[in-house]
């Protein structure tokens, strides 16, 4: 009986996709907006290397993965008040060489599938604020939620 | 089946499942951020007032201390650049009118001996004060140049600024 659990134990090793065992996602730079003036929308390209949302995937090379946001329509903010949000078609940006500067973008509000050429990549996001005319004054926050399916 | 057989058979039929599988899912969560600085008030709390005025003395007005003339109080975020734009209504009393000129100085303390606002119906740059309190004082002088055969009586109008952010 001993030796069968040995066995088992093993096997359950293997039996872990290699995906599941060498694949990450981390979120290194949050999506920050700044400061915003009531009435004039602020939006923040993907290519922004301060303000835009950068996430850190690992993967394996020449491996896909289906990127797939799930995105605030709003920021919450002092009271509860509520700062809109917009993301467009062209906010997300995909770099199989983990650089800003060589992205190529996607529609965020979509699941997007990529193409890894090595074991690294980044996933870079923009996007809209637009404050009223009559914003409260404050800090707001929102989260973004960035799921990966490795194959 | 002897049992330690059993067990590997299972073993391997995990194996199997997880390679035809082949998938791997990871998620992360990102904050998204924003600080809204404060919106802007503009307070007019000073008629511009020229009083009595007289046909054919030319043109008559006000000094920038004087009571007469008007002021506007501006509140917003501290030492964030505005533009103050202007529209000027004739001063007139029903078909009749009566010439005006304005000018004026904004100054971050409450002083009349600010920056001038130059030609008055342009957009004017400016900064609001810093510290605690983002604050701008605009005042607003003019003259009016009644014609010798002006028609008497009540001439009003209105001048109106507003601020925005830049």
């Amino acid at each position: 009986m001993r030796a069968s659990l040995t066995i088992l134990s093993l096997a359950f090793g293997a039996a872990l996709p290699l995906a599941a065992q060498q694949t990450s996602v981390v979120g290194v730079r949050p999506l920050a907006f700044g400061g915003l003036f009531p009435g004039i929308p602020r939006a923040v390209l993907r290519t922004d290397p301060a303000n835009s949302a950068q996430f850190d995937l690992k993967g394996h090379p020449n491996g896909s993965a289906s990127l797939t946001f799930l995105l605030p329509a709003v920021m919450t903010g002092p009271a509860g008040a509520t700062l809109p949000l917009v993301f467009g078609g062209n906010d997300g940006g995909f770099s199989a060489s983990q650089s800003i500067a060589s992205q190529v973008g996607f529609d965020p509000r979509t699941p997007y599938l990529a193409t890894f050429a090595s074991n690294r990549a980044s996933v870079f996001l923009g996007g809209t604020a637009n404050p009223s005319v009559s914003q409260r004054a404050g800090t707001y926050t929102g989260t973004v939620t960035l799921t990966v399916v490795f194959f | 089946m002897h049992t330690a057989t059993k067990v590997a058979v299972l073993a391997l039929a995990l194996v199997a499942a997880g390679a035809a599988t082949g998938q791997a899912q990871n998620n992360a969560t990102m904050n998204v951020t924003a600080t809204v600085f404060r919106p802007i008030t503009v307070a007019a709390d000073r008629q511009l007032v020229f009083g009595n005025v007289f046909p054919g003395q030319g043109a008559q007005g006000m000094a920038l201390a004087s009571p007469s003339a008007g002021h506007f109080s501006i509140a917003g975020e501290p030492s964030a650049s505005v533009s103050m734009s202007w529209v000027v209504s004739p001063l007139s009393q029903g078909a009749n009118t009566l010439p005006l000129s304005l000018s004026g100085t904004y100054n971050t303390i409450d002083n009349p001996a600010g920056s001038s606002l130059g030609a008055f119906a342009s957009s004017t740059a400016a900064t609001l004060s810093g510290g605690a309190l983002g604050q701008l004082f605009v005042y607003v002088i003019g003259t009016v140049t009644p014609a010798a055969n002006q028609v008497p009586g009540n001439y009003t109008g209105t001048v109106q600024l507003t601020v925005i952010y830049q």
